[in-house]
């Protein structure tokens, strides 16, 4: 076989792969290059998919008459002049591929004038050639129509996904622009029906209301932060929305994230995200999240990806730093305690559409929407009975003791009465607004977690020592685990030595853990470090500190008095973050004086 | 059955049987107790299935027609204790199990269910020792405090009871502390005879025994591997628990670098006083042994409990300090609670340093020793 230069059509095609590898593709492109020609309104029409014909017209600068044939023909670009200019990169596109790689795999059409020109240009191609050109009548900006897509790669064609998935792709991209530019107005049509349209407020809360319809946005959180670079001193801006913990889904998909206006995958900062949420979220939950950061274009390099899904920083951990904190400030200020629903409606959603309907009761779910607004946020610090009543406590092991006679911490929770337990397991309590039932056992462990990680930070933590040493013996491979976690393991309280090949003796344990089998605790301790640690997660102490204050919490099934179940609450009032165990399940679930009405049929 | 009994001594029996009624009994008639009349005297018994205990008790009764009932406990000791202090006379009517109690002008009827529907009581032993009430009572109270309330490992619910040549022992740990109380009985036992007892039975033999000088007869196990005390009118059985308790003597320090005398009741009330701030952190409280700083000068003992939240409380007590100082931290209840079952005026804390089991025992005695694991707090 002879070596020779490939054709030109051959090396368009070829970097045309690179470039649009499916209809939504070309959507992206053709939607960044009237972003970047300045357009206030982008208009996306596509029939079958995108298959058939993908057509974005913007009111955009346009392009010049003497430069329209040029802008299709590989690496022509207005945006990028000397590589000096990529490191200040401001724009969407620069590579100067998009215009030319659809093109060589569609018929196409531009039609556009310059603003600053009378006539427009008409263009018409067919994989790279020109068949047409002409002078026409034409509002400013560009019109391009894509027909036929990836007609010359049959391959390629065979490839493309059900229609119904790259209509879902195409929407969901132009979705995310709105959201990234606010100010200009989107409105996607697709086989002659409207599916999306944003009015371009410069407001990112009007674009997330239609994305995700009201009902959800009543669930979303404003997340806002800033951070400094030390060494420079310039801002990274993090702003946007994230779910309550209550509202989350199964995978990550719903977490976008745009850098600078564009949107990124990332999967560090997805899990900044995540992160942000730990002990609110059950693992394997994720939030929805949108948020836009603003960060000096020198400390990212856009230039890692032909579709610039990628980015990278210069200091990925600040980056990571900056979102997590301003995602987890947004999440404990706003955490709200589970509204209750009745017939079994579960608390978290895995699609976008089963959560309109929250209070199926049959008795009136037209009224649906109405029951949805009765979210009363309790602002803490209302409430004028902040007296305690301390009683006498008989000692008794594993009995929940009141401490916190002297209130110090601020109240997270309204004072609650304690009416009664149901089936050993639930706390029946009222509020000033309403009903609430508090799982005894998460909400312990809460608090035991809350003092255990506040003695912690104090270096104050406690060890028992036990009477008779106890060994243990395991496997080589758990013995190593503890091998290597083994000052983890003291610095939380547990007291253990190597004793032998594969055997430990336990010498002392966390004070908390006094009444419990020390052995179970740490065999559940091995199991879950056995799991491994994926980036980004908790720290194996505070992973311990949590199997610790779930065994050392009241169990389900426990039958408490009274002055217990009021302990309890007293202290839940003053947690951090009163309304969801440490492992993210919720503590209480709220059933509002309105919902109450409402279900009687009083309102 | 007709019976005629004394309000006040019926009162008495259902307090006592009354202790044994489970909170929740899987089957209804265990929530009730149990009367029979026979031979001038009324039986009060129930019985605890879920721990193997069972409490009878009997009083004097004028008995015109034998029989048997079993009557909501609940119910009936209610009743009873609302009722004048005269005479109380029982009827059944046994075609509707329905129990008539008629006391002065009240007249009452309880419904029950058939006596035969009762589990069979253990029958009284032969009372193989007898101890005396006083001390038996003492054993008891030195050492169920220390004996596990949770069950993970049941065997330390129990008490360890040790017959050996003239010497009765009772032990009880709970994985932190350990009590250890001996005494001498009458009767030598030549083999070794190891038992342990429910510590929640032994409380309730404790709590029975009302008359000092008058002796506890305990029965040794029978086939049926349980024990039974029999106190003046009352039997108390119980099963024993099963398993081998851990060897305790080598738990027992041989040995110590500091030996500090106080005063028992200045002691327990420092250590009150440090609980109330002790709460917060695990219960932890801290003892300063300050050895004399000179010839003729007192050594001292400080006491500290403190929360970060709410503030703090520090004693100090006069001591007699032999030996190097030592800072040690204790839970400061399971201190508060031993000490409050000796009543001698002056108690010995013998310790080897701040991780090392710390002694508290009664000031020239050997027969009550209490070993307690210290705590430590962060690094």
């Amino acid at each position: 076989m002879s070596i020779h230069v490939l054709p030109d059509d051959v090396i368009a095609q070829i970097a045309a792969g690179e470039v649009v590898e499916r209809p939504a593709s070309v959507v992206k492109e053709l939607i960044e290059n009237a972003l970047d020609a300045g357009a206030s309104a982008v208009d996306v029409m596509t029939e079958k998919g995108g298959r058939q014909t993908i057509r974005v017209a913007d009111n955009g600068t346009g392009i010049k008459a003497d430069e329209a044939a040029l802008s299709i023909t590989r690496h022509a670009t207005s945006k990028l002049h000397s590589i000096d200019d990529l490191i200040n990169i401001q724009t969407l596109g620069f590579r100067g591929e998009a215009l030319s790689s659809i093109a060589a795999v569609s018929k196409m059409s531009i039609t556009t004038r310059h603003q600053d020109e009378a006539a427009g240009t008409f263009l018409v191609l067919e994989g790279s050639r020109i068949l047409k050109q002409q002078a026409v009548g034409a509002p400013s900006g560009t019109v391009v129509t894509v027909e036929h897509l990836f007609f010359n790669t049959p391959a390629r064609l065979k490839f493309l996904k059900k229609e119904t998935t790259e209509k879902r792709q195409i929407s969901s991209l132009v979705t995310r622009y709105a959201m990234a530019y606010p100010r200009v107005r989107f409105r996607l049509e697709q086989d002659g029906r409207e599916a999306f349209s944003s009015i371009g407020s410069g407001q990112i809360s009007d674009v997330i209301m239609r994305v995700l319809g009201l009902d959800k946005f009543r669930q979303m959180i404003e997340v806002s932060g800033e951070d400094t670079i030390r060494e420079t001193g310039q801002r990274i801006g993090v702003y946007g929305f994230t779910s309550m913990p209550d509202y989350n889904r199964a995978d990550r998909s719903q977490i976008t994230l745009f850098v600078n206006g564009r949107w990124i995958q990332d999967t560090s900062l997805t899990y900044a995200v995540t992160q942000a949420y730990h002990t609110f979220l059950m693992t394997g939950r994720h939030p929805v999240t949108i948020l836009l950061l603003d960060i000096p274009p020198e400390e990212v390099d856009v230039n890692v990806h032909p579709t610039k899904a990628e980015v990278r920083f210069r200091d990925p951990n600040i980056i990571f730093a900056a979102v997590q904190r301003a995602v987890r400030r947004a999440v404990i200020e706003y955490a709200e305690t589970p509204l209750l629903r009745s017939s079994r409606q579960p608390l978290t959603t895995d699609t976008f559409d089963d959560h309109t309907s929250r209070w199926h009761s049959g008795i009136d779910s037209h009224n649906a929407e109405q029951l949805d607004i009765a979210w009363e946020l309790d602002s803490p610090g209302n409430y004028s009975h902040q007296h305690q009543t301390g009683h006498d406590e008989i000692y008794n092991p594993g009995m929940i003791l009141d401490s916190s006679n002297a209130p110090l911490k601020p109240r997270t929770l309204p004072a609650l009465r304690v009416v009664g337990q149901v089936g050993a397991m639930y706390i029946v309590a009222e509020g000033p607004v309403g009903m609430y039932l508090v799982d005894q056992h998460a909400a312990h462990e809460r608090i035991l977690y809350e003092q255990f990680m506040d003695a912690q930070q104090r270096k104050a933590h406690i060890t028992q020592h036990t009477l008779e040493v106890q060994t243990i013996d395991l496997s080589p491979a758990e013995a190593n685990l503890i091998e290597e976690n083994l000052t983890t393991l003291r610095a939380v309280g547990f007291e253990i030595e190597p004793f032998g090949v594969n055997t430990f003796v336990i010498r002392g344990v966390p004070a908390i853990l006094a009444n419990t089998d020390p052995v179970e605790v740490l065999e559940e301790v091995l199991d879950d470090l056995a799991t491994g640690q994926a980036p980004g997660q908790t720290s194996i102490e505070e992973r311990i500190i949590i199997h610790v204050c779930k065994r050392a919490a009241v169990k389900a099934g426990q039958i408490l008095s009274l002055d217990e179940m009021q302990a309890l609450m007293r202290q839940l009032e003053r947690c951090e973050s009163p309304h969801t165990c440490p492992h993210g399940r919720p503590t209480m679930l709220h059933l509002s004086s309105d919902h109450l009405a409402r279900e009687f049929g009083r309102k | 059955m007709r019976v005629a009994v004394l309000q006040e001594n019926l009162a008495k029996a259902l307090s006592i049987a009354g202790r044994a009624v489970e909170n929740r009994p899987i089957q209804p008639v265990l929530s009730n107790i149990l009367l029979r009349a026979d031979d001038a005297r009324l039986q009060v018994a129930a019985i605890n299935m879920g721990l193997g205990l069972s409490i009878s008790t009997w009083i004097g009764a004028k008995v015109e027609t034998e029989g048997d009932i079993t009557l909501p406990a609940r119910t009936l000791t209610d009743l009873v204790n609302n009722l004048a202090n005269e005479r109380v006379d029982l009827t059944l009517d046994a075609n509707t199990q329905t129990m008539n109690i008629r006391c002065g002008t009240t007249v009452s009827n309880i419904k029950g269910i058939s006596a035969e529907e009762f589990p069979i009581l253990p029958e009284g032993g032969g009372g193989d020792v007898a101890i005396p009430g006083k001390v038996l009572r003492d054993m008891i109270n030195q050492t169920v405090f220390a004996a596990a309330k949770e069950d993970n490992r049941p065997i330390l619910t129990g008490v360890y009871t040790l017959f050996e040549g003239n010497t009765l022992t009772m032990a009880a740990a709970d994985g932190y502390r350990l009590a250890v109380r001996t005494a001498e009985i009458e009767r030598n036992f030549a083999e070794p005879l190891e038992l342990v007892i429910p510590a929640r039975a032994l409380a309730e033999v404790a709590r029975i025994i009302s008359d000092d000088d008058s002796e506890v007869l305990f029965s040794l196990p029978d086939d049926r591997n349980m024990v039974m005390f029999n106190i003046g009118n009352t039997d108390v059985s119980t099963n024993l628990l099963e398993g081998k308790f851990p060897d305790f003597a080598a738990i027992i320090p041989k040995n110590y670098s500091t030996a500090t005398v106080m005063y028992t009741t200045d002691l327990l009330r420092a250590c009150k006083r440090a609980e109330i701030f002790a709460r917060d952190s695990s219960d932890s409280a801290k003892l300063f042994v300050q050895p004399a700083s000179g010839p003729g000068e007192p050594g001292a003992v400080r006491i500290v409990g403190q929360s970060a939240e709410r503030g703090d409380n520090e004693g100090l007590l006069d001591a007699s300090v032999e030996g190097e100082g030592v800072d040690i931290s204790f839970n400061i209840k399971y201190l508060i609670e031993v000490l409050n079952v000796i009543p001698d005026e002056r108690v010995v804390f013998e310790s080897s340093g701040a991780t090392n089991p710390g002694v508290i025992r009664p000031e020239n005695r050997d027969d009550f020793i209490h070993v307690i694991m210290p705590m430590s707090t962060g690094r």
